[in-house]
């Protein structure tokens, strides 16, 4: 086996995208459970779970937030390919750098609109409508998903400059 | 500079950025972003910016992404599906392009319960993909079979497009449903004589298996078994009302999982793997789905559909000549925006035009979701092709735009044989209806 | 300057040309042209109903048309006139406006510029025709709200949340048994072709609409333009309220005039059997809100 030359830091944060992808698996989990149990109910007891589509919502934010840092360390999205050889190896790293510059910028500014808020539902204790759940929890995952996913990014620029990756 | 020059801008930087291999989400999200700064200031810019995120997150109809790759990953670790196929196999293997022919059908069959395109791609693409590449099928045909194949979920009924145009338009849904059948029907043959063109030309690349007797080929049904069970449990449901569609994408998860439980055919390592890959292609298509939302409202504030619209009533053409540019022009939209965002921003100017000049607001309505369906899948923004290549794995883009390319030719020749004979689309209702 | 509006119903909507363009105009010669209002309808600036309020409140508009029962936790007093008999659906527009600064306390986070009640919610049914509350026993039918839940509940019905768009196809697979919306849903949502009857006669609730300024872009504007504004929208409400009354009414009618169709009207002696079922609703509510609460229902009701 090779040996791994990559930095200690850098399976860490490997470990750690890993360990929130974990959290994603238990979100998926009990959403199919909620969506079953609530189709059962309404058939088998005649008593749909009134606001069951709320908690689905939520936890699929849940999901996709713990998701996303883990996709986004393991190249999970999409780009169009079809230049690389006629971008060469510094052409497709100057668009690797830019579109990874850009994202920590967006997502930055994505991490403190959500942050504002998660303030703003926190003070006025904005809820959803059927079970009355506090909503400002909700903004906090989008804050910390997308916040590890600028991490991630930033990981990424350093390894790119240091010519690791 | 004038909103509609920044617009004209932002596409420039969106193929740009492209070029440059900014994934897809994140370059519709830069530019939508950074055009909407430019045009209203940050404020409004990161507005949109949150409240997209949010609301695509937290979307109740997005929530069959997880639950149907969840399904497929499930099905392909437990060997469910390599069972449906062998089946598959055994009864239409011996043709060339057969098993390509197959999903075709399969998503015309998933596309009757489903008004989604993406749902479509996933869900077939899941199960069928890996099947068709281990029997050797060439990556080109197969990914463009399930990429084509997918955009019959906007067609054949139900269809958002249809309720959405209905809604804009006033026009009956029911009627409009009644007429995407037979044009759907239209294209899915067109896409299996494509397939079967396709392996003609090139026997590599849907190589024909060998002739089964009736009693093997009964004997790989029993194989098919489990998977076929949950489809037709699950989507079935859809089909009697005993499901929504979110319900039926649970319920054929959990079944799916109950399964490979009961028949011990999932190891703790190839379930961690499923759920993980599960998690991974459903992030990245909520990404392409929030940067979608960012990028469309800078496509509205630039006012662009609108000077479109204004400037082809200056033309002064005659029907058909109206037309023509209409569909031209929604065939360059639709390469870079989403098919829904289109309609919103397009019908108000279009629909008086296409009224004043005497068609049918029914079959435009046909015309007007398959020139949509047909930006699903071009270059460079093609939303199933990106789903397509989310769960295909390491096929390049390039090579499923490659193989794309003769089903857009069939939704060419549909849409000209549909506009020659306009009662493909409206025999049904106006018989049904009248 | 120019403002945006933004609008999730399509730009074909009755409200579109009977109050939201009005209301732009108005502003437009009220503030002597200082500020412009340009309409985007059909979600352009982002789909749905339900995230109108964030937009507002976030300025990805300036201006935004809303329902109050889709972010009920941020309109408990408010949402007090959507409760069965508190509001007449002719006057209630003018009897919240009446007593506005009752209300105040919610608007803090935004600029209050329009609010109507609407027309009252009536029962489309897939294949059942609801004469008494036990026709609809354990029937499953959609609510829009929380409160329009305790109140079918009430009748011994089960209510079933899901999106306004979802109700065609829902209706049409039996996934619901029916569903509680305005007389406007005939046309705007199609259910004259998926429903078979519509009840209407007992006391139900109705939905508040609001238009919403964004506090900052409000806050940004002269002492004369901020006066403008609100002339103009409290205005819009009344020609709102109207259009909502004429659709809902229309909509009902054109049930009716369908074929197999019924709109079945109950009797007082018919409804009074809904009325006495439903009769604790809107105090439990009114609970929950506590002595404000008591205070709005109170004004509300001119006592
Ligand atoms: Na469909
Ligand atoms: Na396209």
């Amino acid at each position: 086996m090779m040996q791994d030359t990559r930095p200690a830091w850098w399976r860490s944060y490997h470990q750690a995208t890993l360990l929130l992808a974990g959290f994603g698996a238990l979100c998926l989990l009990f959403m199919v459970i909620v969506i079953a149990v609530g189709v059962v109910m309404r058939y088998l007891f005649g008593q749909p779970i009134l606001g069951s589509n709320e908690i689905v919502q939520l936890t699929s934010l849940a999901l996709v937030m713990s998701a996303l840092p883990y996709c986004t360390a393991h190249d999970g999205h999409v780009g169009v390919d079809v230049f690389d050889n006629l971008l060469g190896r510094w052409g497709r790293l100057f668009g690797d750098l830019l579109s990874r510059v850009l994202a920590v910028g967006v997502l930055g500014h994505l991490v403190w609109r959500a942050w504002l808020k998660a303030l703003d539902a926190f003070e006025f204790e904005d809820a959803t409508n059927m079970l009355d759940l506090p909503i400002w929890p909700f903004y906090a995952i989008l804050v910390a998903g997308t916040a590890l996913c600028v991490l991630v990014y930033l990981a990424q620029i350093v390894m790119l400059l240091s010519g690791k990756k | 500079m004038s909103p509609a020059t920044i617009g004209l801008l932002g596409i420039a930087g969106l193929f740009l950025l492209l070029a440059l291999r900014t994934p897809v989400a994140f370059a519709m999200l830069f530019v939508g972003f950074f055009g909407l700064w430019g045009l209203e200031g940050l404020r409004t810019a990161g507005a949109v910016l949150v409240t997209e995120s949010y609301s695509s997150v937290t979307a109740e109809s997005l929530v069959v992404i997880p639950m149907f790759i969840l399904l497929g990953n499930i099905s392909s670790a437990a060997g469910f599906s390599r069972g449906l196929y062998d089946a598959a196999y055994a009864w239409v293997g011996r043709f060339r392009g057969g098993l390509a022919s197959a999903s075709v059908l399969g998503c015309a069959a998933f596309s009757a319960v489903s008004g989604s395109s993406v749902a479509t791609a996933v869900t077939l693409g899941k199960v069928a993909l890996p099947e068709m590449r281990r029997l050797g099928y060439a990556d080109s045909l197969a990914t463009g079979a399930i990429a084509a194949g997918g955009t019959l979920g906007f067609l054949i009924p139900p269809s958002t497009g249809f309720v959405l145009y209905a809604i804009l338009t006033e026009q009956s849904i029911g009627r409009l449903f009644m007429a995407g059948i037979l044009p759907g029907l239209l294209l899915v043959v067109l896409f299996i004589a494509v397939v079967w063109f396709v392996a003609w030309r090139d026997p590599a690349a849907g190589p024909a298996g060998e002739a089964l007797s009736l009693r093997q080929k009964i004997a790989h049904l029993g194989q098919a078994g489990p998977l076929l069970a949950v489809i037709v449990l699950s989507i079935g449901g859809i089909y009697v009302g005993a499901f929504t569609p979110v319900e039926a994408s649970g319920i054929g998860a959990a079944l799916v999982i109950l399964l490979a439980l009961i028949k011990r055919q999932l190891s703790m390592d190839s379930f961690r793997k499923a759920l993980l890959d599960t998690l991974k292609t459903t992030a990245m298509l909520y990404m392409i789905v929030i940067g979608a939302n960012v990028l469309n409202p800078f496509f509205a504030v630039t006012h662009i559909p609108t000077i479109l619209g204004e400037g082809l009533q200056s033309l002064g053409l005659g029907p058909y000549g109206s037309l023509i540019v209409i569909i031209l022009a929604y065939v360059v939209m639709g390469m870079f925006m989403d098919g829904l965002a289109m309609l919103v921003v397009s019908i108000p100017i279009v629909f008086p035009i296409i009224l004043q000049h005497g068609f049918d607001p029914i079959w435009f309505g046909v015309v007007a979701v398959i020139v949509i369906e047909m930006g699903m899948i071009t270059p460079p923004v093609g939303l199933n092709v990106f789903v397509v290549r989310g769960v295909a794995g390491d096929v390049p883009l390039s090579t499923i735009f490659r193989g794309v390319f003769p089903f857009l030719l069939a939704m060419i020749v549909a849409l000209l044989l549909i506009i020659a004979f306009p009662d493909i689309a409206l025999v049904l209702p106006n018989s049904m209806f009248d | 300057e120019d403002m945006k509006f933004a609008n999730f119903m399509p730009p074909t909507h009755p409200y579109v040309a009977g109050a939201f363009q009005p209301f732009a105009d108005m502003v437009k010669e009220k503030t002597g042209g200082n500020v412009t209002v340009t309409l985007y309808s059909g979600g352009e600036l982002g789909g749905g109903p339900v995230e109108q309020y964030a937009r507002v409140l976030d300025g990805v508009a300036e201006f935004a048309v809303g329902l109050h029962g889709y972010t009920a936790s941020a309109f408990p007093l408010t949402l007090i006139a959507e409760l069965p008999g508190v509001v007449d659906e002719e006057t209630g527009t003018k009897t919240i406006w009446d007593n506005i600064d009752k209300l105040k306390g919610e608007y803090k986070r935004t600029q209050l510029v329009s609010l109507w009640s609407s027309a009252e919610n009536v029962l489309y049914m897939r294949d059942k025709a609801v004469r008494s509350p036990a026709d609809i026993a354990g029937l499953k039918i959609r609510v829009p709200s929380r409160n329009t839940g305790l109140l079918v509940e009430s009748w011994g019905a089960t209510p079933v949340s899901m999106p306004v768009s979802e109700i065609y196809n829902a209706m049409q697979t039996g996934v619901i048994d029916g569903a509680m919306i305005d007389g406007t849903a005939t046309k705007a949502f199609r259910l004259g072709e998926v429903a078979k009857y519509l009840t209407k006669g007992m006391n139900t609730t109705n939905s508040p609409f609001y238009i919403l300024m964004n506090r900052d872009a409000f806050k940004a504007l002269s002492d004369a333009d901020q006066a403008a504004v609100l002339e103009a929208g409290r205005e819009a409400s009344d020609l709102g309220n109207k259009v909502q009354l004429t659709v809902a009414a229309s909509g009902i009618k054109a049930f009716g005039e369908m074929d197999g169709k019924e709109v079945i009207e109950l009797t007082p002696e018919e409804a009074k059997a809904f009325d006495d079922l439903s009769s604790g609703v809107t105090a439990a509510v009114v609970k929950e809100a506590g002595e404000e609460g008591q205070a709005v229902l109170d004004a509300l009701l001119g006592n």
